[in-house]
């Protein structure tokens, strides 16, 4: 536990505080007028939407326990709290474009930026700093598309609420290599926290961003309502890519969209090792045509965890393709939810859409409930799901014995095998790497 | 392939209708009084008066499952809907005995020839009760037991108050309750143990009359060991108004029992056709639902499997036509309650115009059970381009001893193969017709022999200008 | 002594008889072949041999270099010293060839020794190249979307990595065109010599044309109904077996 005199959550008035909102405002020394009404007008929002039913078809299997006590939660102050290391264990590449540390959504150190790349026109930077120098900008992309998945309220909340994020814009032709890595450390002790990130690649243009999700220490208890939107404009190729791991006295949400035009090629992945129950919502819209928009995540929940994820990838322009594969190992008592849809509108002819997700259960009392959905309004397509659930296959162990091979290790060969899956869709052998090693460690902890 | 294809032919098979004159008439709309009439002239015990009264109040009680299911379920107007209708509640057993009107509408339909031909029994229901039930007569020495509803309540309540309402609650969903209150007519079948019927025993369900609800309610046990198939049809004429249909159906299947329960579902385009279909399967009994649905405004029904006892197997085969103006919201529910149960579920439909189709699934293995398995496949064909297909299963499953697979996709008939065919001289709507014969022609094989042909039949007749 | 003896193995599968009383030895520096209709329990013998739990032995002994191995599970067969090549080798997703046979050379190491990594590489890729096989393959996943020709490779592959003292190949034929079916066996015939014996299950002559066999053993019925030189190769290619059907037809109703 962390001991020191800084201000604290405590200071702050949690969320069920009517006053909650109004400090807010008071204290986050931002003052531009449309982002003070949209704020407004989403803490209304916030106030009117009902809270979630299992009930609801986006609920179904949701466990909603922890998310009606999410009131005890207080908004961070907006101070940079002084936890040592942070800074430096936010340096886990050597080879990056851009490097931003928040913590409590405050910047930890100046923010990096390969030179080059800013004389191009390259913006990275904190969403906070983004607002001021760059309002029209970020006007322009700011909730401008949302998920729609069920967490309505939350994402209401989120806006009425958030004070920081990540901001990357690349303008159209630069391409970079490196990838942008932005840190985003919980630290004070029931703290609630909503990052935003933005990240809009102009036309033709090629960059990466991964997203670190931690905590500073494991025992402090968070909330985070988290948001990121990806634009992609005509020909783009973007690669975005969050490591969700916050603490397991973290409730988590993660709301995101996924926006293509024209012959992107727009990738999103999701790393989930952290959180007592992260629920994520991803939306992958395409309003361009040509476009291939791929959509992965692997979940590795052990314990107690809960990850529930609602997906949907709806084809608005014809000819484009998607792709979303989700797969999981369960282990001890945890629990997921896939609840995936593919909607293919009446104009989106010859779309391509698939969507797989696959359990792996490695313990009796896993559960895993999966519900990969379909809506076809157009019959010149092609599109197919899958679901799978079960534990490892015995005739591929027999294999591994066949050639000397112990049970025990072809297990974990084979774990480690369908996690290679999506590790190899990374595209960045560092993070790759990086991967692997919190797989191990999360495996043999 | 975007026209809209103009198609009636196929209703014409049932889309005919003889003035008839009811005994018994329950009036229109709903309350305690319709409730205490269809008692009365059934004369039942009151028991099944409660049970009824009980079931009304649920149904009231109960929303209208818009929040996932069509909003046409909103149409329905059940102030004018007529709940009871009949001539009697004593069924003839031999045709001459049969009323004309009654006689001549289920000749033309056929079903007297049928009897002769490929039955071990029929029960033919006119409205709301059975007007003709028989069986042969070798059956009943070796004690199998097959009337309707209202017969087996009267004849055999022993038997039947034991497993009523027991595999599908009455609270179960909106239309399960109200069937409980107002249900009159379908089957009662008991096979004895090791009894293996042969032949199938079909039902066949007709509606005659306007603004009617038909309700039927039925009941099936085979006993430890034995086998039976039991086959339902239906037709309705085609109204102005719309007509509801709402069954409850409940499987029983023993130790080592198999029973397999065929349906080809032809109501006419005004029918809301809304189904509760369940069966229990003990120890390594096996219970298989074929499930077609060709007609109706709007079928929603998931015939559904609960493998209670160890080494229980379920599976559910369905086919589905959705035509303009249809949606066939159909599906299958599968419970592993026991170790080494297994499931099977292969779902084909074919949305054609501006039709509907969709698959609602369960497949639930909520404890940590033994060796399960279920295997899930859907396959949707579009035939033209404003055609619509959804999908929505849900998969839960505890522990690391199960399997499940689940695989669904989406396709419409390759124009290269329509090509292929027309150069060798087939007509565009035949080699279409082939085609989507070609896509549930796994499926359609399921079904008995004298079932596939007139399932052929039909498909060939729906697909008839479906190009163009 | 160093040879593999099978004697009088009995092999069901879920209850169902399928070898009987089989017996055939194999000494170290031989090859021999196993020819049969399908059907008459070759693979049963194969998947046996290697500890398939499906296979249950109900009667008799297989003898490595004198020690029984019967009852051992498959990954203790394999180490000492049986190595099976699969007539449909698995896929495995996600586990690369690279690190696939690292895992298996690795538990064949004495507790405490280690892998040289450096060594290892350069012993896969040298025996790689002898197979022509591309080196760029170390990094795919074993098997996965591979050709029929690249799987039965890959399993020649393995073996050379492995060292057997005894490999029995299990249709390693089947599926191959010609040019694959020469590459297979010109691995094979490098690797042949003094410190493995071979059994070359197969049901065509075809690959015998290739690999030369010591002896060739001719299977019926789950049960070896003659044995002799390549020669008998010769026969069954040109006659068929339906000679050998008749002849046991035969020797059936004199015994």
């Amino acid at each position: 536990m962390m001991i020191t005199s800084e201000p604290t959550t405590t200071d702050n008035p949690s969320l069920e505080d009517p006053r909650v909102f109004q400090q807010h405002q008071d204290n986050l020394g931002i003052d531009v007028p449309w982002l003070t009404s949209a704020k407004q007008s989403a803490w209304s929002r916030y106030l009117e939407l009902p809270s979630p039913l299992r009930t609801d078809e986006k609920w179904r299997f949701a466990n909603l326990n922890r998310i009606r006590e999410m009131g005890d939660f207080r908004p961070v102050p907006g101070t940079t709290p002084e936890v040592p290391g942070i800074v430096e264990r936010s340096r886990r590449f050597n080879e990056v474009s851009g490097r931003l540390v928040l913590a409590d959504e405050a910047l930890a150190a100046a923010v990096e930026l390969d030179p080059d790349l800013r004389k191009q026109g390259v913006i990275f930077t904190t969403l906070a700093d983004a607002i001021v120098q760059h309002p029209d900008l970020v006007q322009r992309y700011f909730m401008q598309q949302t998920p729609e998945l069920g967490s309505e309220k939350f994402e209401a909340l989120h806006v009425a609420l958030l004070r920081n994020g990540t901001f990357l814009y690349v303008p159209d032709d630069v391409e970079i290599d490196r990838p942008f890595v932005s840190y985003n450390w919980s630290c004070r002790d029931g703290g609630a926290l909503f990052p935003h990130t933005l990240f809009i690649t102009g036309r033709n243009a090629r960059a990466s961003l991964i997203e670190f999700q931690e905590a500073a220490t494991e025992e402090t208890r968070h909330l985070v309502v988290a948001n990121a939107h990806l634009y992609a404009g005509d020909g783009a190729r973007p690669v975005h890519t969050i490591v969700q791991n916050w603490n397991l006295n973290t409730l988590s949400f993660q709301l995101n969209t996924n926006n293509a035009q024209e012959e992107t090629v727009t990738k999103s992945t999701l790393i989930n090792l952290g959180s007592i129950q992260a629920r994520q919502e991803i939306h992958g819209k395409i309003f361009g045509s040509g476009s291939n928009v791929e959509m992965y995540a692997l979940n590795v929940p052990r314990g107690r965890q809960e990850f529930d994820q609602r997906t949907l990838q709806s084809h608005i322009a014809p000819r484009s393709r998607s792709d979303l594969l989700f797969k999981n190992a369960l282990m001890e008592s945890s629990r997921s939810i896939f609840s995936g849809l593919i909607i293919v509108e009446e104009d989106a002819q010859q779309t391509d859409a698939y969507q797989t997700n696959n359990n792996l259960m490695l313990s009796d009392k896993a559960e895993a409930n999966s519900l990969p959905g379909l809506e076809i309004k157009a019959n010149d397509v092609k599109c197919s799901h899958g679901a799978t659930t079960g534990r490892i296959d015995e005739s591929e162990i027999f294999y591994f014995l066949a050639r000397g091979i112990p049970r025990s290790k072809a297990q974990e060969l084979m774990v480690f095998g369908y996690f290679e899956e999506i590790v190899q869709k990374l595209d960045n052998a560092e993070l790759a790497e990086y991967i692997r090693e919190r797989l191990v460690h999360k495996f043999t902890d | 392939m975007s026209s809209t294809p103009d198609l009636n032919i196929e209703r014409d098979v049932g889309n005919f209708h003889y003035d008839t004159s009811y005994e018994f008439d329950a009036g229109t709309g709903l309350n305690e009084q319709t409730i205490d009439y269809i008692a009365d002239v059934k004369g039942e015990d009151d028991w099944v008066r409660e049970f009824r009264k009980k079931a009304l109040k649920i149904f009231r009680d109960k929303p209208v499952p818009t929040h996932w299911a069509s909003k046409d379920l909103e149409n329905i107007d059940y102030d004018k809907i007529r709940y009871y209708l009949s001539k009697g509640q004593r069924p003839s057993r031999t045709w001459d005995e049969v009323p004309d009107d009654v006689k001549n509408t289920f000749e033309r339909l056929g079903i007297p020839e049928k009897e002769r031909a490929y039955l071990a029994g029929v029960e033919a229901q006119f409205d709301s009760e059975a007007s003709y039930s028989n069986m042969k007569e070798e059956l009943s020495k070796q004690g199998v037991i097959f009337v309707g509803s209202t017969e087996g309540l009267r004849e055999y309540p022993e038997i039947f108050r034991k497993w009523f309402g027991k595999v599908i609650p009455i609270g179960d969903n909106k239309f399960s309750a109200l069937n409980s209150a107002v249900f009159s007519g379908g089957s009662f079948i008991y096979v004895p143990p090791g009894v293996k019927v042969k032949q199938p025993l079909q039902a066949y369900f007709r509606i005659n009359a306007e603004n009617f609800g038909q309700f039927e309610r039925t009941l099936i046990i085979a006993d430890e060991g034995s086998e039976v198939t039991y086959m339902e049809g239906c037709t309705a004429p085609q109204f102005e108004t719309s007509t509801l249909h709402s069954a409850v159906v409940e499987l029983v299947a023993l130790k080592g029992a198999k029973l397999q329960y065929i349906t080809v579902q032809n109501w006419s385009a005004n029918v809301f056709n809304l189904v509760t279909k369940r069966g229990m399967a003990m120890d390594d009994a096996e219970i298989k639902w074929i499930d077609c649905n060709i007609g109706s405004r709007l079928t929603m029904k998931y015939p559904g499997v609960v493998m209670r006892g160890p080494g229980a197997r379920g599976e559910v085969l369905s086919i589905a036509l959705a035509h303009d103006g249809q949606h066939q919201d159909t599906g299958a529910k599968m419970i592993h309650a026991a170790d080494n149960t297994s499931s099977n579920i292969i779902s084909k439909s074919i949305s054609i115009g501006q039709g509907r189709s969709t698959y609602r699934g369960i497949v639930n293995m909520p404890r940590s059970l033994k060796s399960c398995k279920n295997n899930t496949e859907c396959d949707a064909l579009l035939i033209n381009s404003n055609s619509r297909t959804d999908t929505y299963p849900a998969i839960t499953v505890r522990g690391n001893q199960s399997t499940v697979q689940h695989e669904a996709s989406v396709s419409k008939v390759s124009a290269e193969q329509i090509f292929y065919m027309m150069q060798r001289g087939i007509p565009e709507d035949e080699a279409m017709s082939l085609a989507v014969n070609g896509f549930v022609n796994d499926l359609i094989r399921e079904f008995p022999m004298e079932y596939s042909v007139e399932l052929k039949r039909l498909i060939d007749l729906e697909m008839e200008g479906s190009v163009g | 002594m160093n040879k593999l003896e099978i004697k009088n193995l009995n092999v069901s599968i879920n209850e169902t008889p399928i070898l009987r009383d089989f017996s055939l030895t194999v000494p170290r520096g031989e090859i021999h072949a196993i020819m049969g209709p399908n059907g008459t329990g070759k693979s049963t013998l194969a998947k046996a041999l290697a500890g398939h739990e499906d296979y249950t032995i109900t009667g008799g002994e297989v003898i490595l270099d004198g020690e029984p191995i019967v009852g051992m599970e498959p990954d203790e067969i394999s180490r000492t010293g049986l190595f099976m090549a699969f007539q449909y080798p698995s896929e495995i997703p996600g586990v690369s060839i690279a690190n696939f046979l690292r895992a298996a050379r690795t538990a064949r190491l004495e507790d405490g020794e280690k892998l040289s990594a450096p060594d290892f590489y350069k012993e896969l890729y040298s025996k790689m190249d002898l197979l022509k096989i591309d080196r760029a393959f170390t990094s795919r996943s074993v098997n996965e979307g591979f050709s029929g020709g690249e799987k039965k490779r890959c399993e020649i592959l393995q073996m050379a990595m492995l060292g057997p003292k005894y490999a029995v190949l299990d249709e390693t034929d089947s599926g191959l065109d010609i040019d694959a079916l020469k590459i297979v066996a010109e691995g094979v015939n490098k690797m042949r010599g003094p410190d493995i014996g071979v059994l070359l299950i197969t049901h065509y002559q075809r690959l015998l044309n290739y690999i030369v066999p010591d002896r060739v053993h001719v299977m019926f019925d789950g049960q070896i109904v003659q044995s002799g030189g390549p020669e008998l190769a010769q026969r069954l290619e040109s006659e068929g077996y339906d000679w050998v059907r008749e002849a046991r037809a035969d020797q059936l109703v004199n015994t």
